[in-house]
């Protein structure tokens, strides 16, 4: 018994690209996520109140911009082939296709450019990072941060100051020393982008210069048990001047 | 080399026991459930009278073993020792009981034993996979009806907790098997052109431990639930109460059942392919099962030492995870995370090789560069394995590894790139056959593209200190689980359901199924992005009014993927029953599993095939023949 072939049918003529059409496709879904990317992430995103949630907010409108033309590349295809490969959804298949086994120059350039795309990331992303050693190397105040079920207490070290809401000067870059009494929670600043978290039994830290006067969030991040979604915080950002009478006002010595 | 059959029609011969009789021919899962019930109460008993109930740990240790008990119990009672009793009794099982355990002539009777047929276990596989999967799907309702509203007060913390981390644990498990367990079984073996897998008995037995690892895991909302997410996290999880033990008995459970799979998966890929089926011919499918069920044998058994360090914790007492003896909480982290990341590959790879394959039958051309994408599979399951510590980059763990973390994370999205160029240049100026299981590979690329790039934002550290613990991630492995995996699996389902039930799986009515669901992600989980990027934590019981608006979005988009998943239900369900009948090759493909008759005689193939070429010669003259059974070729 041999399962012969009389069923193939004959070998399609290959179909003419039109790549006016691809590429009005391609450039207008690049332009809306651009400009979606550009407009919408903002306004979705918490106003930064330091210059790490700057950086984040930055990264995530040019990761969206770099990654625009890629995805709707492949949207563009996709789009085009539905209208123009389009053989119908019928009880019997429609004839072959040309038969393409791949394409070694296409395969080079799809390699090399996700590798462009992939090294800017990572150059990007280092670059961030370097950022934020230098500012933590700036450091020149130091509060402790502590959890616990479902609690935060702040204390200021050289001083008799333990809190429950935290009070930090504007434009100074201030080092959390973070621990935990218990279970394993995080310490996250909403606006500031800053996120450490809390483990028994070791101290991490995690530095951030605030920029913005105001009153902000601090959440727990990770799971922590029961009450995990009400172990919040406060945390006051005042002028030099009022966080020098709040510390004189505070601290019994 | 010729092998003369045994003489099958003298059973009697060569063995003591008679063909109809042996304890063997009596096991089925009533015997199991039995066994299982005895086994757990026998235990229970037990421990009552040997240990103290005044120490700390007594509920603890009660709860462990008496669930080890179940497992123990209902395997015996299923079967699964007979074979090594045997073995150890001097005693081989015969010609005819291993046709009996093929299950020959039993009708529908052999879907509740332990049966090694191949087709038989992936057909146990999907239905336990539905089951599970619609479990999971079940709980995540109930989560978003919790978040529909700010304070929504419908349950109180304790079992909003449960929820959670038992939505988690069931959708991760019913999706690591999703494809793998249908159609890695049923369609694979025949794929290579083998009579079965390598090791059969091994594969009843995989099936089983899945089933088995299914009631401590279903049993633990019973006892009270787990007040954790699924990732556990020490030491939060050794504060936790019973629950977590018949949690962690049953993820151990899983996780033999995953290895034991993985192990047998392997061996039939290298071992079982028929002659002529060198590596550069096999379909794209078997290489993504092959390269999942690979790192699942590396990643899977880091959970399952963990979960016994952890139980060690929990039952005995020692400090492993707990700061006050010595211990670290970053070790859980970095046991869970060294499974949790090479995981999400497990889960995604099965769904890329069947899309793949998919997309090669209905464009109806040859698969676009088919060895640049064993290569891209190659080096996404060499890379998985050395990012897990991108889960960890706020734990304050190891800040120096922060960079190099960051680099393979961001590596990974050169060889998945592969696979989206391979997709889209297998459509390219084919004709596209628009058929139902094409339609879900369309969602499928819909939705990689959104969860792929969503993830390159949280591979960057400084982003990741923001978005870690937030919707957004939430949202980013949605899109990939249920946008990706789960629209792969439905892929498939349609895909070969005319192979498993010789019938087709309606249109019409699939069309609806696939609309409501891709519709349901889309709403859930865009308005999820924008909930997350507005800092919304994850597993939270309350949050603030402002996020209000995108949480409402997403409860209402989730019943909609709910409604959808229904439908798809009804669907599979009416067509199994009285689907239009389809012929043993609807598709017109050229993979071997369409070559033979459906249903699919018991050992796949009268005479073994011979393969001269692969089967992706759409559009190419006629010679070489893709496949050519040879009449007499050896057995």
């Amino acid at each position: 018994m041999t399962i012969d072939q009389n069923d193939v049918e004959p070998i399609a003529k290959g179909k003419r690209i039109r790549w006016g059409e691809l590429a009005v496709i391609w450039l207008v879904l690049t332009v809306i996520t651009v400009v979606g990317s550009l407009t919408i992430i903002p306004r979705l995103m918490p106003r930064a109140a330091s210059n790490s949630m700057h950086l984040t907010i930055l990264t995530v409108v040019v990761f969206s911009i770099a990654a625009a033309p890629v995805g709707s590349f492949v949207y563009a295809v996709a789009a085009y082939g539905l209208r123009h490969w389009h053989g119908g959804s019928g009880d019997e298949p429609p004839a072959d296709g040309p038969p393409l086994r791949g394409n070694n120059p296409i395969t080079v350039v799809w390699l090399v450019t996700s590798t462009f795309l992939c090294v800017f990331l990572l150059v990007w992303g280092l670059a961030a990072l370097s950022a934020d050693d230098a500012a933590a190397s700036r450091s020149s105040m130091t509060v402790d941060v502590t959890g616990q079920q479902w609690l935060w207490t702040f204390h200021y070290p050289g001083t008799s100051i333990t809190t429950e809401s935290l009070y930090l000067p504007i434009n100074r870059t201030v080092t959390f020393d973070v621990t935990s009494l218990d279970v394993v929670h995080g310490f996250w600043i909403l606006p500031m982008g800053i996120k450490i978290d809390a483990n028994p039994g070791v101290t991490t830290t995690v530095t951030v210069t605030p920029n913005k006067l105001g009153t902000f969030d601090v959440r727990c991040s990770e799971l922590c048990g029961l009450y995990h979604a009400y172990m919040t915080a406060q945390v006051h950002v005042v002028t030099p001047g009022q966080y020098r009478a709040w510390l004189a006002g505070n601290h019994q010595a | 080399m010729t092998i003369t059959s045994p003489p099958a029609q003298t059973p009697t011969t060569g063995h003591s026991r008679g063909p109809a009789g042996g304890l063997m021919r009596r096991l089925n899962i009533i015997t199991g459930l039995i066994g299982g019930v005895v086994g757990g109460l026998v235990v229970y008993l037990l421990l009552h009278l040997v240990l103290s109930s005044q120490s700390n740990f007594f509920s603890d240790q009660v709860t462990t073993f008496t669930f080890v008990g179940w497992d123990i119990g209902f395997l015996a009672g299923m079967g699964a020792f007979n074979g090594p009793i045997n073995f150890l009794l001097g005693r081989d099982l015969s010609h005819d009981d291993h046709l009996y355990l093929a299950g020959k002539d039993q009708g529908a009777s052999r879907y509740w034993k332990y049966c090694t047929d191949h087709k038989v276990v992936g057909i146990q596989y999907l239905i336990m996979t539905m089951i599970v999967l619609f479990a999971g799907g079940a709980l995540a309702m109930l989560i978003r009806l919790q978040l529909a509203a700010p304070n929504g007060a419908i349950f109180n913390p304790q079992v909003y907790n449960s929820l959670i981390g038992m939505h988690g644990i069931l959708m991760v498990a019913g999706l690591i098997v999703a494809v793998t367990g249908p159609f890695g079984n049923f369609i694979m073996p025949i794929m290579l052109g083998a009579r079965d897998m390598a090791f059969p008995r091994l594969n009843a037995l995989s099936l089983w431990l899945f089933v088995a690892a299914a009631v401590p895991l279903l049993a633990v909302f019973a006892i009270g639930g787990i007040s954790n997410g699924w990732s556990t996290y020490a030491p939060l999880s050794i504060q936790d109460h019973i629950g977590m033990d018949a949690f962690s008995v049953g993820v151990i459970t899983f996780i033999l059942s995953t290895t034991v799979s993985g192990v047998n998966i392997v061996a039939t890929f290298i071992s079982m392919r028929t002659k002529g089926m060198t590596y550069d011919r096999l379909p794209i499918f078997p290489w993504g099962v092959m390269f999942s069920s690979a790192i699942g044998l590396f990643a899977m058994p880091f959970f399952m030492v963990g979960l016994i360090l952890l139980l060690s914790d929990r039952v005995f007492g020692t400090s492993f995870f707990l700061a006050f003896g010595g211990g670290n909480n970053w070790l859980w982290a970095n046991l869970f995370w060294l499974m949790g990341h090479p995981e999400v590959y497990v889960i995604l790879l099965p769904g890329v090789g069947a899309i793949l394959e998919i997309a090669t039958v209905f464009a109806r051309k040859p698969l676009f560069g088919h060895k640049v994408v064993i290569g891209g599979m190659a080096g996404i399951a060499g890379l998985s394995i050395i990012v897990w510590a991108h889960h960890m980059f706020t734990t304050g763990w190891a800040p120096s590894l922060n960079g190099p973390f960051m680099l393979t994370t961001e590596l990974i999205s050169i060889p998945t790139g592969v696979i989206i160029l391979s997709l889209i240049g297998t459509l390219w100026r084919g004709n596209i056959w628009m058929r139902l299981p094409m339609v879900w590979v369309f969602g499928v690329i819909w939705n990689f593209i959104i969860g792929g790039i969503t993830g390159i934002y949280l591979s960057d550290v400084p982003v990741d200190n923001q978005m870690h613990g937030t919707m957004f991630v939430v949202a980013h492995f949605h899109y990939v689980l249920v946008g990706s995996v789960m629209f792969g699996a439905l892929a498939a389902l349609t895909f070969w359901f005319p192979k498993i039930t010789g019938r087709y799986l309606d249109e019409k009515i699939g069309r609806i199924a696939f609309w409501l669901v891709f519709l349901g992600v889309q709403i859930t989980f865009l308005s999820m992005f924008a909930a997350g990027l507005a800092g919304m934590p994850r597993r939270v019981t309350a949050y603030s009014k402002a996020l209000a608006s995108s949480n409402g979005i997403s409860t209402l988009g989730a019943f909609v993927i709910m409604a959808g998943m229904l439908v798809e239900l009804y669907l599979v369900v009416a067509c199994w029953i009285k689907g239009k009948p389809a012929g043993p090759n609807p598709w017109h493909s050229k993979t071997l599993e369409w070559q033979v008759p459906t249903p699919v005689p018991l050992e796949n193939f009268t005479v073994m095939p011979v393969v001269t070429s692969d089967p992706y010669g759409y559009g190419e003259p006629a010679e070489p023949a893709p496949v050519v059974v040879k009449e007499g070729a050896e057995l």
